[in-house]
């Protein structure tokens, strides 16, 4: 299984916790990587579509002379790049005017022909679930674990479920938490917005979705909230103080990365998940694991 | 066949708490949700309150959740509902102000939302025959997106309307997008100004959930990004985003990938004290967990420049 | 009390037209309506309006057209003014946004549709008048004219032969207020809710021409009743454009036969050989839109496409769908002058509550909407000219309070076994069985006997609930008295006019008959009874 990896922006800056348990996680599952070091930022949906279409064209262009598929570990390079490939696969006047006007100039061309899928989906529909099972070394019994998507591994519907086929995307974490020994501790937010994209333009109602969704799952008696978007953590994670101070509230609730999770379940010593980076404290989640083997 | 409703009732003028009444009535085969309230108000309870009008799923008026599920009273069969058992339950939408019963503050949740973005054309000077050359691509376009009925839906799964309720929403903002893209309008950037205020295009976090509750496939989600692009190119009327996306563009144009301390502290403004101030207290613990990104000491990709030719052709493009 | 220069009742695509250029002329204007406009009939609308805007067209080649299909009844002088008035209304609302289908470059597609001797029908996909009536609704909003929106308006104030505002009933707040008006205009809408299944929403139940008629006005050509040919039956008729006729699609019976020969015929042609059909046991007739491909009907018509899969469960790209002639809309309603007046000064009509001979006995395929707009903004205008030069009036202060008691009256809180839905579901099947596509005089007769047993029953009925917000038993039971009013108007012309002509087709007069009946039928109501009266069709110029 070998992959072109995208990490992203987040990944190695405001969330540096997360790439090096992502690479470390592949390795121990046996998942190579070969990552895309010139690849930009896919533009995050802030960036206008005609800008962020050919940097992410010349991505996919990159992983095609590759001959691998792209994975991510962030939800929101997914969900744009997504995007962006359906528009240029859908659309072959599109893609040739990219070609000619982006990337022809490098010497690129984009064929169409690159799947995008992130960690979560590999892990389901690549990887196989009974492989995975057969790698757990420590199951995270009494553990109870709340999923948190992110927007784009969920939506827009026609291009993440484009058929029957991918409809599991919808509960594919609620399931990999029960895979993993874990108690998946179901609650209306799951696959809500984190509110991370307004945090510049309208603070208050960001971290009020924050407090909404940390404060629900810790109500029904969540232990932890996994999520496989750096962004969601860094707002779920980051700014949870500040919605505790907004809403009146204390939460305290661990919000841990996809890989760590999963490194966590594979064996790993918790040191080396890079836990205490978080500054909502995971120790109580460290504990409980360690306590396990 | 017997089917028994459970529908949600509030009276304005009693208590106006939340209840329920329930209803048993006979229905024919293969009637709709609507038929079964039309004859429980004709021949039980007449103080039952829902509105109705095209009867055939014309005209977006009678939303509402049976066993949970959004739908037309006048399209859902009674019988696609009662697959588990002979009672279906009637709610209002999520989010939705009610006055009475299953009657909807359309005022506060619709209408007077979509007054805010002026919803109407100023035309410029009457052409002669045909109109303004358009194409019949835009047309299609606004069609689709006139397609919308106005039912409410796409408000509903919206994830900011629950914390606030006051944000504009996507239909109005999508009856925005109608106006900055039709090309016979003459309201130009003051139009965008209108819809840059504050709970507009803006407040928006592009959850995608309004497309993937639309039920006629116009995109509202879409419909606002492509709303937000085109302020993007014009000029960001609202300063902090403005701030934001300018920050944004310029780190990943000079070096491939987004430098967030730059980010954090440039949308803030670099001469905002007050601002830059309220970063300090997570910026500093931040630190000290070792996850603070430091604005500026922010190194370049490999192939930052071929990045940075792709801005400018874009850029050249948006002129 | 409200006080406006004009007062337009109705919120439809005429109304809002109408109210448009009231306020555009400088009079003050006050809209009531008792749904929101974007929720009224006029969203149904489908196949386009027509415009004589091709290089092949002309006004008098449209003039002709409409007068072919209204079959000798429709009053020429009116039928020309429309006819040439038409281009210029049809390019006002494309230009105020309406996003019409376009052809070669930016020219309006006009496609040829009904009975239409050329390509005149300009349409937005198959959702022309949803789409027309937001576009109106739009301007209607820029001219910042104060909307009542759920009012339900329960009287017209007549004082000294002349109409001096309404009375009308909050749906919100169950409060009764009075509407003082130098001009007002209805615009309510038709009443085919009359007939059962009918193709119009719930709310179209003639509540205009009953005002009207109550006021003394008398009501035109009531036994015109177009119905559509296309329609999927079940309980409420869903309409398909017949513009899918006039793009390959077929109307067959279940043997395959195709209803060949009446392509471009009118509505009312088409559906009696239907009938005929069904009736000599060709059995069901369906239509098929499977000569059409799979693109061109989600790119045409895409409504038609989701509807017929919601409330049938079909899917028009692979199946037939059945389909049954269905009541329509009227040709007939409250009589008025080429500007929309009444008998009674101050008040007009418009629109499809009004009969102003553009119609005759059949309405061309594609004139209701242009018909909207141009005698809309024609009546307005009349309205506020009118409104202008009127010397400032009292109000008859006493006019609300004795409605409200009489409005309170018909509130008893006693339960009954009988109720306005079970009267309604036998007026409409009576009125489609002895009063529907093919008439006997025999069987008019027993109707009319019918619907005054029903009025009977009616009379005896009282509203039970006694809630003051949202009392929707109380407005249908309201409604139901304006159905029954009209029930009784339409039999009586349909007993009168012993002839056939255009959509009114009676077996024991199957003849068109010039002599006696090339005039308009009249009913007023005289000491609470309707008597018929007869005017003759204006001659040709």
């Amino acid at each position: 299984m070998k992959y072109a990896f995208y990490p992203g922006c987040v990944s190695r800056g405001g969330c540096p916790e997360l790439y090096p348990a992502a690479v470390k996680v592949s390795g121990a599952l046996g998942i190579e990587l070969e990552e895309l070091k010139d690849a930009a930022c896919t533009g995050a949906g802030v960036l206008p579509q005609n800008i962020s279409d050919p940097i992410n064209a010349r991505t996919f262009a990159k992983a095609e002379n590759l001959g691998l598929p792209i994975m991510t570990i962030c939800s929101t390079c997914q969900g744009v790049m997504l995007q962006a490939n359906h528009r240029l696969k859908s659309d072959p006047e599109y893609r040739a005017k990219i070609n000619k006007e982006y990337l022809a100039e490098e010497g690129l061309e984009y064929k169409g022909t690159v799947e995008v899928k992130h960690l979560l989906w590999v892990l389901f529909e690549d990887y196989g679930v009974e492989r995975l099972k057969s790698l757990i070394k420590r199951p995270l019994t009494g553990l109870r674990v709340s999923p948190f998507y992110g927007c784009f591994l969920r939506r827009p519907p026609e291009v993440v479920v484009p058929t029957k086929a991918e409809a599991g995307r919808k509960t594919y974490l609620n399931d990999l938490i029960r895979i993993l020994g874990a108690e998946c501790v179901d609650f209306s937010g799951m696959g809500k917005c984190c509110g991370f994209p307004i945090i510049t333009a309208n603070e208050q109602n960001s971290l009020a979705m924050v407090g909404k969704h940390t404060g629900e799952a810790k109500d029904k008696g969540a232990d932890c909230m996994v999520t496989p978007c750096p962004l969601c953590h860094l707002n779920l994670d980051g700014n949870q103080s500040k919605a505790e101070a907004q809403e009146g509230r204390d939460i305290g609730l661990p919000i841990i990365h996809l890989p760590q999770f999963l490194g966590m379940a594979l064996g790993f010593d918790t040191k080396d998940l890079d836990l205490k980076r978080h500054l909502v404290s995971a120790d109580a989640v460290e504990s409980k694991v360690n306590m396990l083997t | 066949m017997d089917v028994t409703f459970k529908v949600y009732r509030k009276d304005p003028e009693k208590d106006n708490k939340p209840g329920r009444s329930n209803y048993t009535v006979d229905v024919a085969e293969d009637s709709t949700i609507m038929d079964g309230l039309l004859k429980i108000r004709d021949e039980q309870d007449g103080t039952l309150a829902f509105r109705a009008s095209c009867l055939r799923g014309y005209c977006g008026e009678c939303t509402v959740k049976a066993n949970g599920r959004s739908c037309f009273t006048c399209t859902a069969k009674v019988k696609a509902f009662t697959q588990k058992g002979p009672e279906i339950q009637l709610d209002p939408l999520r989010n939705m102000p009610i006055i009475k019963d299953l009657v909807y503050d359309w005022d506060a949740f619709l209408w007077n939302k979509i007054k805010a973005v002026q919803p109407w054309l100023e035309p410029g000077e009457p052409a002669s025959n045909g109109g303004k050359p358009v194409t019949e691509s835009e047309m299609q376009d606004l069609r689709k997106v006139m397609s919308c009925y106005y039912c409410g839906l796409c408000d509903e799964g919206c994830t900011v309307l629950p914390v606030d309720f006051d944000f504009l929403g996507p239909a109005a903002l999508t009856k925005g997008y109608r106006f900055v893209f039709d090309p016979r309008d003459t309201a130009g950037k003051d139009r965008l100004k209108l819809l840059e205020q504050s709970k507009g295009i803006w407040d928006c976090v592009h959850c995608f959930e309004a497309t993937e509750h639309c039920p006629r496939g116009i995109d509202p989600t879409k419909r606002i990004m492509d709303i937000r692009d085109k302020a993007f190119k014009v000029g960001i009327s609202n300063e902090r985003v403005a701030r934001h996306h300018k920050s944004f563009a310029a780190s990943v144009k000079e070096s491939g990938w987004l430098d967030e301390g730059r980010l954090a502290v440039e949308s803030e403004g670099l001469t905002n004290i007050k601002g830059l101030a309220a970063l300090l207290p997570t910026a500093i613990k931040a630190l000290i967990r070792g996850k603070a990104p430091i604005p500026y000491l922010h190194s370049k990709r490999p192939g930052a420049d071929r990045i940075k030719r792709i801005f400018e052709k874009g850029e050249k493009d948006n002129k | 009390m409200n006080e406006f220069d004009v007062l337009v009742i109705g919120g439809g695509a005429t109304g809002l037209r109408a109210a448009i250029a009231a306020k555009g002329a400088g009079a003050s204007v006050g809209l009531i309506t008792k749904v929101h406009p974007l929720r009224t009939n006029s969203a149904l609308a489908q196949g386009g309006l027509n415009a004589p805007l091709g290089k092949d067209d002309s006004s008098e080649s449209f003039t002709s057209d409409t007068l072919l299909a209204g079959d000798g009844l429709c009053e020429v002088d009116v039928v020309s003014t429309f006819a040439e008035e038409a281009s210029k209304e049809v390019l006002w609302l494309e230009h105020m946004g309406v996003p019409f289908n376009r052809s070669q470059g930016d020219q309006l597609a006009l496609r040829r549709f009904g009975a239409n001797s050329r390509s005149r029908t300009c349409y937005a996909d198959d959702r022309t008048g949803h789409i027309v009536l937001q576009v109106l609704h739009e301007q209607f909003q820029r001219a910042q004219i104060p909307a009542f929106e759920e009012w339900f308006v329960t009287s017209l104030v007549i004082d000294d032969a002349t109409c001096r505002g309404a009375i009308a009933l909050s749906l919100r707040s169950g409060k009764f207020d009075s509407f003082a008006a130098g001009a007002v205009v209805l615009a309510t809408g038709g009443f085919t809710r009359l007939y059962s299944p009918s193709t119009v929403s719930i709310g179209t139940t003639g509540d205009g021409q009953e005002l009207a008629y109550k006021s003394g006005v008398r009501l035109m050509n009531m036994e015109l009743i177009q119905y559509h040919p296309t329609v999927y039956p079940g309980k409420q008729g869903l309409l398909i454009t017949e513009a899918v006729l006039s793009e390959e699609a077929q109307i067959v019976n279940d043997k395959g036969d195709k209803l060949e020969k009446l392509k471009n015929s009118p509505r009312d042609k088409i559906c009696f050989a239907m009938n005929e059909m069904m009736q000599n046991g060709s059995g069901s007739l369906f239509l098929d839109l499977k000569p059409l491909s799979k693109e061109k009907i989600l790119s045409q018509f895409p409504q038609t496409h989701e509807l017929v899969r919601a409330v049938a469960g079909l899917d028009v790209t692979k199946e037939l769908v059945p389909i049954r002639p269905v009541a329509h809309r009227p040709m007939g309603g409250i009589e008025t002058n080429a500007a929309g007046q009444t008998s009674i000064a101050g008040l007009s009509a418009v629109g499809e509550c009004a009969c102003n001979g553009l119609n005759g006995a059949g309405r061309l395929a594609g004139n209701t909407l242009t018909e909207s707009v141009v005698f809309g903004k024609r009546v307005g205008e009349a309205a506020s000219a009118y409104a202008k030069g009127l010397q400032k009036k009292n109000f008859p202060s006493t006019q609300l309070s004795d409605e409200e008691k009489r409005i309170g009256g018909l509130i008893s809180g006693q339960s009954s076994q009988d109720s306005s839905g079970k009267i309604h579901a036998e007026l409409g099947e009576l009125m489609n069985g002895k009063v529907g596509l093919t008439r006997k005089g025999t069987e008019i007769q027993e109707a009319q006997s019918r619907i005054q047993n029903l009025r009977v029953r009616y009379s005896k009925l009282r509203v039970k609930n006694t809630s003051k917000i949202y009392n929707y038993e109380l407005t249908a039971y309201l409604e139901l008295g304006s159905m029954l009013r009209m029930a009784d108007a339409v039999a009586l012309a349909a007993q009168a006019r012993s002839e056939s002509r255009g959509a009114h087709s009676r077996v024991d007069f199957p003849d068109k008959n010039d002599v006696d009946w090339k005039a308009h039928t009249l009913v007023r109501l005289v000491d609470g009874s309707p008597k018929l009266e007869k005017r003759p069709v204006s001659s040709a110029r």
